[in-house]
């Protein structure tokens, strides 16, 4: 059975915010402009992006309602009967509360009845991962649709308040995705029959390598101590707070490896016959920063399997990396804006450094 | 890895993405070697890191003898490659004394330094690599060096500064680490340099990755053996 992504939809909150009025948002912590700021927005390449929370730090959407908003772009866009879904499966980082998962709570906001409900926790890859489950379930016949949904709020970790509260072990590492991460959400509608326009889904794959890697990305590990020690088991959460442990911290040490591991993933997709790099017309990649994408470059390159680089589209420079929903987010503005023909070949990729998941995934631009 | 040529033969190209392919997963072999871990874990502590130089120091002593052996294996008609390795093999064929003059900056006594025999990983490691070098034009070996270079590599870029920050770096014992930075560079360069050269053949691509696996899974047991010793 094939599987086909008929729609899609995304929902970016408010008006996009330049790099001159991140802190004016996000707050100065203690008062002060941040000294690396400049330094990571650099490297990164991010010119704007959007937060759901405004300049009083009150959140203007929840996370679950993004979610919906994406959705309901995503099933408008065909006319969609939302009564016919048989799925919902969807991905956060860190849904509005903690529990219960964040599936019921954008199936609540969307008023889906009775469906099959999924959902996917993770950093970037929690949507491929949400997307590849609903994907079998549909290949193995379960159902005849699903509507995959990727939504982050994570601003509200970066307000100047949460560092100010932790001010004793603000590190580079817990300041890093400050100027790295936005809000937004997005949407794809997979279905067995095409429609006019579809992109068929010819296969998806994941990599993970948690068991060989330290952590790289968290929230809930504090900076010091045991390595195994987590914010629940302080005994109040004042003092994990106090303690940065309720921090979001990249361990930018180790983040070369999702580069490696990201072609490694590449050159066993090439092995297994499942990639063929002359056959792709376009290369979707939730690459984190532009300083990435040059490290990727080169390794390709240099290895001679290279996809040239006008194939390669990306919106993150204005839409900002907003984690798992990037890539929907992505897939959602190349479709829009972007030329492309039947029989053409997307690759999509993301790495995600949480603890190094790398999930690929190649689709064909199908008529009928 | 910037303004390399590209690999002109189809064969040498697909034998360098086997050859990464081979690296990526033993550095993956490498973060499951405990004592590795452990670096990378921010759980290393000085002991670890004075017994890795004393069992690293057996297979550092050993490499100037392996890459010579392999370096008068090549007969006339590979002088170019005969070339390359000597001039390998004289940049490295010292550095046992750089490693030793970090273990006694690091707290170590020198009567270890010739107490520690070769553990059982650098047995084998040794013993394997004085064999392929004493075949005739041992071409396999690049794959060899391409493990031991990227070693280099790894140990400057991802290795001496966790182990810096645990022994503070005022006490200047990460030399030999942070050292292979700039050496090693060249030599991969030199190494990528000479792959069309060596790797005419699909049976030399081959030979090329078995010998870069083996070398890779006998240097994790020589790691590994650190923790069992």
């Amino acid at each position: 059975m094939n599987v086909f992504i008929n729609s899609t939809g995304h929902y970016l909150p408010g008006e996009p915010i330049d790099n001159d009025n991140i802190e004016r948002i996000l707050g100065l912590v203690n008062g002060k402009p941040s000294r690396l700021k400049s330094k990571i927005l650099q490297a990164n390449g991010i010119r704007t992006r959007h937060y759901a929370i405004d300049e009083s730090h009150t959140t203007t959407i929840s996370n679950a309602q993004m979610a919906a908003q994406a959705g309901e772009d995503c099933l408008a866009k065909v006319g969609f009967n939302k009564r016919k879904l048989g799925m919902l499966s969807a991905a956060t980082s860190q849904g509005d509360f903690v529990l219960p998962g964040f599936g019921s709570m954008v199936q609540a906001e969307l008023q889906l009845p009775d469906i099959e409900l999924q959902t996917s926790h993770g950093i970037c890859s929690s949507s491929m991962m949400a997307l590849k489950t609903a994907y079998t379930f549909l290949k193995s016949g379960e159902h005849d649709s699903a509507l995959v949904i990727a939504s982050e709020l994570s601003s509200r970790l970066f307000k100047a308040s949460r560092y100010e509260a932790a001010s004793n072990v603000v590190d580079f590492n817990a300041e890093f995705l400050r100027w790295m991460l936005s809000d937004g959400a997005g949407a794809l509608l997979l279905e067995t029959q095409p429609r006019k326009n579809s992109l068929r889904i010819d296969w998806i794959r994941g990599f993970s390598h948690a068991d060989a890697y330290p952590v790289c990305m968290t929230v809930g590990q504090p900076r010091t101590g045991s390595a195994q020690k987590s914010w629940q088991d302080y005994p109040t959460y004042a003092e994990a707070e106090a303690d940065g442990a309720l921090l979001i911290r990249q361990d930018v040490r180790l983040l070369d490896n999702i580069v490696k591991l990201g072609v490694d993933g590449y050159l066993r997709l090439m092995d297994e016959k499942q990639l063929n790099v002359n056959d792709i017309d376009h290369v979707l990649c939730h690459y984190s920063s532009d300083h990435f994408r040059s490290k990727i470059f080169d390794m390709l390159d240099h290895a001679g399997m290279m996809i040239p680089e006008e194939r390669w589209y990306t919106n993150l420079y204005e839409r900002g990396n907003t984690g798992c929903a990037s890539i929907f987010i992505m897939l959602d503005e190349f479709l829009r804006t972007q030329t492309y023909h039947p029989g053409e070949k997307i690759l999509c990729m993301v790495p995600e450094s949480g603890r190094f998941n790398n999930v690929y995934m190649q689709l064909t631009v199908v008529e009928s | 890895m910037n303004g390399r040529k590209k690999l002109s033969s189809l064969l040498a190209q697909q034998c360098l993405q086997q050859l990464m392919r081979i690296w990526f997963e033993f550095e993956r072999d490498l973060g499951r070697v405990p004592i590795i871990a452990r670096l990378e874990n921010g759980q290393f502590t000085a002991d670890d890191y004075r017994n890795l130089l004393l069992h690293l120091r057996q297979q550092v002593i050993e490499g100037g003898r392996w890459i010579t052996r392999c370096a008068s294996s090549f007969e006339r008609e590979y002088v170019d490659v005969r070339n390359v390795v000597i001039q390998h093999a004289k940049d490295e064929h010292q550095d046992y004394r750089v490693l030793e003059a970090d273990f006694i900056a690091a707290g170590g006594q020198s009567e270890q330094l010739n107490q520690q025999g070769r553990n059982l990983g650098t047995e084998a490691l040794h013993a394997f690599l004085m064999y392929r070098a004493s075949k005739p034009n041992p071409v396999d070996l690049i794959g060899a060096m391409w493990m031991i270079e990227g070693l280099g590599q790894k140990m400057a870029a991802n290795w001496a500064e966790r182990v810096d920050e645990v022994m503070g770096t005022e006490t200047k014992c990460t030399t030999f680490m942070h050292y292979h930075a700039e050496n090693d560079d060249n030599h991969i360069d030199k190494l990528y340099e000479i792959m069309d050269r060596v790797c005419q053949t699909e049976q030399d691509a081959a030979a090329i990755c078995k010998t870069a696996r083996v070398v890779g899974r006998l240097y994790a047991l020589q790691l590994e053996e650190i923790d069992h010793d």
